[in-house]
């Protein structure tokens, strides 16, 4: 994967009517090839910068590029994709009609949309409705349209703002399945999504926006660095000069077992606390390594980032070049 | 390039899919239907495909004034009445929502974030809403023109001129629709309020057209008064210089008969001067309305004006205009002559027609456009600087 950035972004500020501040030195990097999750509870002012990147609003201070090109670039977006939150395609319009009308606004030339029509739909599982009027379709189908529309200028990035919303669940796996193809072709891919489970199946990098700031930006694995540790359960009681040996804390289960936790992401310091345990007679059920889901990490970045904080990027894990206040 | 006819290809699409479209369309061709009903005979002119017959001398199928009055009828009431009323206000309720649907959440960061310009989508999108009145018009002139060569058998081509005409006036009232669109985002807004625009202007040139009309009624009432002065202050000098002559004479009979007549004279002369100056009083209370309402109109676009070249145009160089059969003067005998009341109406009506056409074509559309152009740049500045 190269690591040329496709998004790179610094100091992103946006106020609304000299009052809603949405972006707060907003600072990014999205790398070639890979997937990136933009997470970010209501508010945090994820659909205002992907707006931003897509021209349809314009930021009060802004400096970074994307495919090397300035934002605000409209040339550029013949290489971008955009599938917006809540979109609403004219209801007159039939499915292949959609594709060819965006994809004709996107500079694609007839010949080639009367192509790839056909193709983005079979992609997308939506060919048998090609001619149905897109007024007559479920939020699931016109999510498919959405992406299919997105696709037709072959862009080298695509930014989808929740792209499973509405969608079924065979549906979702079906979407992440196409993302991750994408990603084996070379194109780089950028969901904003509330659906952390979803992302954190596909995501290669993610970045956690709060109160217009990103709190956290990194690989998932490494925003879970700190957190990640090994579970040992056993039957009984953990002596206790075991538990401070390791600087651990013990927690009972659900089922009268109790669960050692060890902060170690190495296998092999574990291996002397296993021998302790069975040296004092202690019957081992499980032992698993364990690390935040993506839940846990965005659960965290919200609380960490409470109203006072002052500094972007406060939270642990990879911090953010955020810029100064707005 | 692409973009603009992907643009142009959504606008026709979206027209095709509005039933109030085809509704219009089809309501045209019921217009155009009723203008072939009409026609003329040997007697005079039928309707209802010569059912009926109305004996007129002056207007029959061997008359000239035949295919004056039926080509005046289709741009005189046919186009002033359905095309720039009925199928107008019809076009606006279809061609409101252009806007706000295009800038409604949801649709417009599909079309914002495509790689076109801003300025291009206004442009296109604006073109695209004017497709549903040259569409419509000229569906409506092709028929009018096959109707009028089947019944007059002459072969208008400048019927085709209300296709830029009519165009144009709707442009007029649409870039207002737009500038509404734009900054309400709200169909019923832009609408309702581009019709009041409408009314407006409708109710600034009515006031406009009344005022003139008893501006120049009053001016040849005055200019009525002032012969008469002048002819009575003629015979007062006559009478004077005969009186003088008789007295040299000492005629007596003769002198009771010029004095008589001197004082006759006199006196009518205070009443005809006392009404020469009620006359001016009135003229000069007038003239302050008058100039309001120029101030008023100045600024608005010539809606009706820009019609009415249509009706200029296709009575160039006929010896009898539409007009002529209006006001009745292919029918004017020697007892109409004699009246006053009558050739001083006719008289305002002739300057009411001279002041109209005095303002030259370009004049008219070239200082409605102006307006347009004024209200699209507005437009155009919400349009390109809003975040959406």
């Amino acid at each position: 994967m190269s690591t040329a950035p496709v998004i790179a972004i610094d100091n992103v500020y946006k106020t609304f009517k000299r009052r809603v501040h949405a972006l707060r030195g907003v600072s990014m990097r999205v790398h070639e090839g890979e997937i990136f999750g933009l997470l970010g509870p209501n508010g945090a002012g994820k659909s205002t910068l992907v707006k931003i990147l897509m021209t349809v609003i314009r930021a009060n201070k802004l400096s970074g590029t994307v495919l090397g090109r300035s934002v605000g670039h409209k040339p550029t977006l013949t290489q971008v994709g955009y599938l917006p939150e809540h979109h609403r395609f004219p209801k007159y319009l039939r499915a292949e009609q959609v594709l060819d009308y965006l994809a004709g606004l996107s500079g694609v030339p007839r010949r080639v949309r009367k192509k790839r029509i056909d193709e983005m739909l079979d992609l997308v599982g939506m060919r048998d409705w090609k001619r149905q009027r897109v007024g007559e379709f479920s939020k699931g189908m016109q999510q498919r349209i959405g992406i299919a529309q997105a696709l037709m200028n072959d862009p080298k990035l695509l930014l989808l703002d929740e792209p499973t919303d509405g969608v079924d669940p065979v549906g979702r796996r079906e979407i992440r399945d196409l993302l991750i193809r994408l990603r084996a072709e070379g194109r780089t891919v950028f969901i904003n999504s509330h659906l952390l489970s979803e992302l954190e199946m596909v995501c290669d990098r993610v970045s956690i926006m709060v109160k217009g700031r990103v709190a956290m930006e990194g690989t998932i694995d490494e925003l879970t660095q700190d957190s990640r540790r090994y579970e040992i359960t056993v039957k009984g009681t953990v002596p206790k000069d075991i538990v401070s040996s390791v600087d651990g804390r013990t927690e009972s289960t659900t089922d009268g077992m109790m669960n050692l936790i060890v902060p170690t992401a190495q296998a092999e310091s574990i291996q002397p606390v296993i021998d302790k345990l069975r040296g004092s007679g202690v019957v081992i059920h499980v032992v698993k390594p364990v690390r935040e889901s993506l839940e846990d990490l965005f659960i965290r970045a919200i609380q960490t980032t409470g109203e006072d904080s002052a500094t972007p990027g406060a939270v642990t894990g990879r911090r953010s070049k955020g810029g100064p206040e707005a | 390039m692409t973009a603009v006819f992907a643009i142009l290809m959504d606008s026709y699409r979206s027209l095709k899919a509005q039933r109030l479209f085809k509704t219009v369309l089809v309501l045209s061709i019921l217009v155009i239907v009723g203008f072939a009903s009409f026609g003329f005979n040997a007697k005079g002119m039928t309707l209802f495909f010569g059912a009926v017959t109305i004996d007129n001398e002056f207007i029959h199928a061997d008359s000239p004034h035949a295919k004056t009055l039926y080509l005046g009828i289709f741009s005189a009431f046919i186009v002033n009445l359905w095309l720039a009323w009925v199928a107008t206000i019809l076009a606006l309720i279809s061609t409101s929502s252009i806007y706000p649907a295009f800038l409604s959440e949801g649709a417009v960061e599909l079309v914002m974030s495509k790689p076109v310009r801003r300025t291009t989508l206004f442009i296109a999108k604006y073109i695209g809403g004017l497709l549903f009145v040259v569409l419509q018009v000229s569906v409506f002139c092709l028929g009018a023109f096959l109707v009028a060569g089947w019944r007059i058998d002459e072969w208008t081509v400048s019927i085709f001129l209300a296709i830029p005409l009519v165009t144009i006036f709707f442009s007029y009232l649409f870039c207002v629709n737009v500038l509404l669109g734009v900054v309400t985002r709200s169909t019923l807004v832009a609408l309702l309020f581009t019709l009041l625009f409408w009314f407006m202007t409708f109710g600034v040139r009515t006031a406009d057209d009344i005022l003139h009309t008893v501006w120049f009624q009053g001016e040849a009432m005055m200019e009525h008064w002032e012969q008469n002065v002048e002819s009575e202050t003629q015979d007062l000098a006559n009478y004077k210089r005969e009186l003088a002559a008789l007295e040299d004479e000492g005629s007596e009979s003769g002198l009771q008969y010029y004095r008589s007549q001197i004082k006759r004279t006199e006196s009518s002369l205070v009443s005809l001067e006392d009404e020469l100056a009620d006359r001016k009083k009135l003229l000069s209370q007038l003239k302050p309305w008058v100039t309001t309402i120029n101030v008023l109109r100045w600024p608005l676009p010539e809606t009706s004006r820009t019609i009415g070249l249509l009706q200029r145009w296709i009575d160039q160089g006929r010896d009898v205009t539409m007009n002529d059969i209006m006001t009745g003067k292919i029918f004017e005998d020697e007892e109409y002559e004699e009246e006053d009341d009558f050739n001083r109406d006719r008289n305002a009506q002739e300057r009411m027609m001279q002041r109209e056409e005095g303002i030259s074509a370009g004049g008219i559309i070239g200082w409605s456009l102006l307006f347009e152009l004024v209200v699209l740049i507005l437009a155009w500045w919400v349009f390109v600087r809003r975040d959406y």
